[in-house]
């Protein structure tokens, strides 16, 4: 059985010496104690035993001449046991010693140790158990901020705690809620600060947190006085955590629509963003609520990362259609786009064209110039950049309507030319100047062909600026006085 | 000195004195550009009347079979010209420095360098002058007024407008917010005064002076209202008359969260006219976002020029579009536009011109694997003018994050209304982009374009070409938005 036994034992302490050495420290050495065969020589008293948990300062475990006091290889076999030559690794508050006094010695071992198990086998303390006398009804993890750190040292002071059990820590209902990660996480650590004995962070978030774990988002750790009062403690960020973007994040309407929130609850913003974040998107020199917000650094979360994202307006087709957007709120355009973007396009020079034309676009230029299927003019002075064109490709007019070829897939264009002239008189001007229709449309020295056309009001633009009527009808402007 | 140099020496002393101040921002952006291109060109040349030959239609031909347009005794034509070449290098400069230890003060400089590495006059169109300012202005802005002083650019529904003056933006916490600027105004669609020489097509129609222009303008952002009204006057100093005078109006709804409506358009108060007008109804979901709307076309000019007399007609369109990602690596779009323009009374039996049209495209975007994408479209278009029928494709490979390349190639037929220009372009291309951080830009290109002009006489010169381009740009800067992001990574050891 003992053969057996140091198998066993064998096997448990290379797996514990796997998890790691103080573990195995803590653990007595030598075959499991049979409690039921030596009840008769310790009726009714644990303490006989483990004087520790009687007395404050003397050992727990017995030492192993207590037992070669019968194990003397005479009087019964010798048996290789050995007091552990540590505490076990544990973040509880707790000693024996202490709370056997505190309770003035009301509250037998049994209590808590149940010898019910094999060979009377001594359980383990359970938190429930602590729970049950110090918050009837109250699940473990359920347990008041004071409960905790009534048996709880904080995580960073449990040095001696093994990464693998701090890994394994079981997260209470609290933190299930889905408000928990944003607001209600905050109120919770704070919580203790009203009572009798204010405390700039909850006991129950020290127990098994660090300063570390809330630098995995908060980009305000520094601002944050409940997070500066937890200890650091890098094994905090074996705790896994993810946070999801808050569901207002989500909407449709959020990227064009954040701002008003920014600026009316920056602080909040601050919890997880730092200036990056916005100027992923937003151009320099960023609004009031952007550079209110940190810059990453020492101490402080990196920020959510947020990629440039173009709103759902941005379609295919936008390009050519962003001009009603622009013009009823210049200022969104100016939250992602600097100045020179617009410029780039709305200057548009040479060499510049690709930027907002498709590759190939000269050769269909034609088709889309003669409609305006966008505003030409709205990015070419056409006076020079078509006309400049133009003369070179050897579509320009040389100061006579005549001379020009071509419309000669018209035979008779000139004296029907009337309709394209008023259907598309922008393009005609990529060709021509007024020279060449005043040869004709002119009272003085032309042939006074009249190209007033369909709603023409003379009198109007007389008012406005006579000097255009002198132009063709020198200081005789019909209706004149 | 110029009012260029003026401004730029402005800006640099500004700078120089500014430099020490602590907590100063500046971001540097710098954008050059190469491009060499050659095409024939074409001569202008005449012959006898006599010397034509007659055709069954009416029209007549040169003995080495050039169509030419007879006018009296002459008749003129354009036959192959020299090869053109040009090799333009753009640089833009982009400056903006804050924090001059006024807390919103800013500056801000954009400028362009032309210059043709053949040292020959440059054949590129609006590459003159060689060096354009395009804006240089100082800017203080706090979150209820902005300020801005100097050569300035108004991006709105009158059109990108550029000034030499100053604008003031007023805000209030509840989203309103009205404003102003006077100043002298610039040429539209190009950062030089109506009386620079540049401008040489203006020829005798130049202004003696530059325009003094003024404006107010008002709005309201809503979480779901934009509002945005504006009202400019443009006025010629030298005789006090109007220039231009137009007014706009911009709305934006957002009903419920994915529903869109916007809507505007300018009146042209000098002639009495609608100007250009828009509504459009959106529907934009995360896989499917459909538009619907109409538009009112008419082109602005302004009384500086004769055009606005001569009645220039307005269209309007009907147009819808589709874009839908069925998968996340697909996304398929469409658009289709008709119109139809207005009464010209104007129609004669000797000319028809089409007087309405249309236009769809068609297009998908597949990411076969996060490092291929493969682009491909189809276009047509009908109308007055010109009708154009294309298909093109990309493909474009990412074997690392900082480079991408890619080739592409289309195919276009082009027949003209007015000309006897029918041609089919082939056109393909391959090109390589290099971001070796951010901030910093490689990029070269070369593509050729093939033509096969179908006209019935000599004149099919061949318009064939090769163009390449290398482009590098840097950004620099002292700001947040310098700074690569850091990972953020939920869970993770840091």
């Amino acid at each position: 059985m003992i053969g057996r036994s140091r198998t066993v034992l064998a096997a448990a302490v290379l797996l514990l010496a796997a998890a790691g050495w103080r573990i195995a420290d803590a653990r007595p050495s030598g075959p499991a104690f049979d409690h039921d065969e030596h009840v008769g020589l310790f009726p009714g008293s644990c303490t006989t035993c483990h004087l520790g948990a009687a007395e404050e300062g003397s050992a727990i475990w017995p030492t192993a001449a207590n037992c070669a006091t019968c194990h003397d290889g005479t009087v019964e076999a010798v048996v290789e046991w050995a007091p552990p030559t540590s505490s076990p690794p544990t973040n509880l508050r707790f000693a024996h010693a202490s709370h056997r006094r505190e309770t003035r010695d009301s509250v037998p071992c049994a209590t808590c140790h149940q010898p019910d198990g094999p060979r009377g086998a001594v359980t383990r303390g359970r938190a429930e158990d602590c729970v049950d006398c110090h918050e009837p009804g109250m699940p473990h993890l359920a347990a008041t901020d004071r409960e905790c750190a009534r048996c709880h040292v904080p995580l960073a002071q449990a040095v001696a705690l093994p990464e693998a059990r701090i890994a394994a820590f079981p997260a209470p209902p609290s933190h299930d809620s889905a408000e928990f990660a944003f607001a209600g996480h905050g109120r919770l650590a704070t919580a203790s600060r009203g009572g009798r004995r204010p405390q700039p962070v909850s006991a129950s978030c020290s127990t098994c947190h660090a300063r570390e774990f809330c630098l995995l988002c908060h980009v305000n750790a520094p601002e944050v006085a409940a997070i500066q009062a937890l200890a650091p403690d890098r094994r905090s960020l074996l705790l896994h955590a993810e946070l999801e973007a808050p569901a207002s994040h989500g909407a449709a309407t959020f990227v064009t629509a954040h701002g008003g929130a920014a600026d009316r609850a920056g602080a909040a913003c601050a919890t997880c963003h730092t200036q990056p974040s916005c100027t992923a998107c937003h151009v320099a020199p960023a609004p009031g609520a952007v550079r209110a917000l940190p810059m990453p650094g020492a101490g402080r979360a990196a920020g959510a990362l947020v990629s440039r994202t173009p709103p759902v307006s941005h379609t295919a087709a936008f390009r050519e259609g962003h001009g009603p957007d622009a013009s009823s709120q210049p200022q969104a355009c100016a939250t992602c786009h600097v100045r020179t973007e617009c410029l780039t396009c709305h200057r548009g020079g040479p060499s510049t064209g690709a930027e907002y034309h498709p590759a190939g676009f000269l050769t269909r230029h034609p088709a889309a110039a003669y409609s305006r299927q966008t505003s030409c003019a709205d990015c070419h002075n056409t006076q020079q950049f078509c006309v400049t064109c133009h003369a070179q490709a050897g579509l320009g007019a040389r100061n006579t309507l005549q001379a020009g070829p071509y419309h000669d897939a018209k035979g008779a264009f000139l004296v029907g030319h009337g309709q394209a002239a008023r259907q598309s008189l922008e393009s005609c001007v990529s060709c021509h100047v007024e020279r060449d229709c005043t040869v004709c449309h002119s009272a003085q020295g032309g042939r006074r062909f009249n190209p007033h056309g369909p709603g023409f009001d003379a009198e109007r633009l007389r008012r406005r600026n006579p000097e255009m009527c002198i132009a063709c009808h020198g200081r005789a402007i019909p209706g004149m006085s | 000195m110029t009012a260029l140099h003026r401004w730029s020496g402005l800006v640099g002393l500004l700078a120089t004195a500014m430099v020490p101040l602590a907590g100063q921002g500046y971001r540097v952006r710098l954008d050059s550009r190469l491009e060499s291109v050659a095409w024939r060109g074409v001569a202008e040349d005449s012959i006898p009347a006599t010397d034509v030959i007659a055709q069954p239609d009416g029209g007549f031909l040169t003995p080495d079979g050039h169509a030419a347009r007879c006018q009296g005794r002459t008749c003129f034509f354009y036959r192959a010209g020299a090869i053109q070449r040009g090799v333009p290098w753009v640089t833009r400069a982009d400056l903006a420095l804050w924090g001059l230890g006024v807390n919103g003060l800013s500056a801000r400089v954009n400028v362009r360098l032309a210059h043709d590495l053949r040292g020959e006059e440059i054949v590129w169109p609006a590459a003159q002058p060689d060096l354009l300012l395009d804006e240089g202005y100082l800017e203080y802005a706090r979150r209820s007024i902005t300020v801005r002083a100097g050569r300035q650019f108004l991006l709105g529904r009158l059109g990108a407008y550029g000034l030499d003056g100053g604008r003031v933006v007023l805000r209030s916490s509840g989203g309103w917010e009205v404003g102003g600027y006077a100043g002298w105004g610039l040429a539209r669609g190009i950062a030089v005064p109506v009386t620079d020489p540049a401008l040489n097509p203006l020829d005798d129609f130049q202004p003696r002076d530059r325009q003094v222009v003024a404006g107010v303008e008002a709005g309201w952002n809503g979480s779901r209202v934009d509002v945005h009204a504006e009202y400019r006057r443009e006025i010629d100093p030298a005789v006090d008359y109007f220039v231009s005078e137009r007014a706009s109006a911009a709305l934006t709804l957002r009903p419920v969260s994915r529903i869109r409506l916007t809507s505007g358009g300018t009146y042209d108060l000098a002639f009495g006219q609608l100007g250009t007008a828009d509504v459009a109804l959106s529907w934009l979901g995360q896989r499917v976002a459909v538009t619907v709307g109409g538009r009112h076309y008419r082109p602005f000019f302004n009384l500086w020029t004769i055009w606005g007399a001569f009645s220039p007609v307005a269209y309007q369109a009907w147009h819808g579009a589709v874009d839908v990602t069925p998968m996340p690596s697909v996304t398929l779009h469409a658009r289709g536009e008709r119109y139809r323009f207005e009464d010209t009374e104007t129609a004669t039996p000797t000319v028809d011109v089409e007087d309405r049209g249309w236009r769809y495209t068609t297009g998908i975007s597949w990411r076969a694997t996060p490092r291929w994408t493969i682009d491909a479209g189809h276009q047509a278009e009908f109308g007055p003018g010109a009708a154009a029928l294309g298909y093109d494709g990309r493909v474009t490979f990412r074997p690392t994050d900082a480079l991408t390349v890619g080739a592409h190639a289309a195919r276009l037929r082009r027949p003209l209304e007015l000309r006897f220009n029918d041609a089919t372009v082939t056109s393909y291309g391959v090109d390589a982009s290099y971001r070796p951080e951010a901030g910093w830009r490689f990029d070269l290109s070369g593509s050729t374009y093939h033509e096969d002009r179908d006209r019935p006489d000599a004149a099919a010169i061949s318009w064939d070409q090769v163009r390449l381009s290398a482009r590098f740009s840097f950004l620099i800067g002292s700001s947040a938005d310098r700074l690569p992001l850091p990972r953020a990574v939920r869970g993770a050891r840091p």
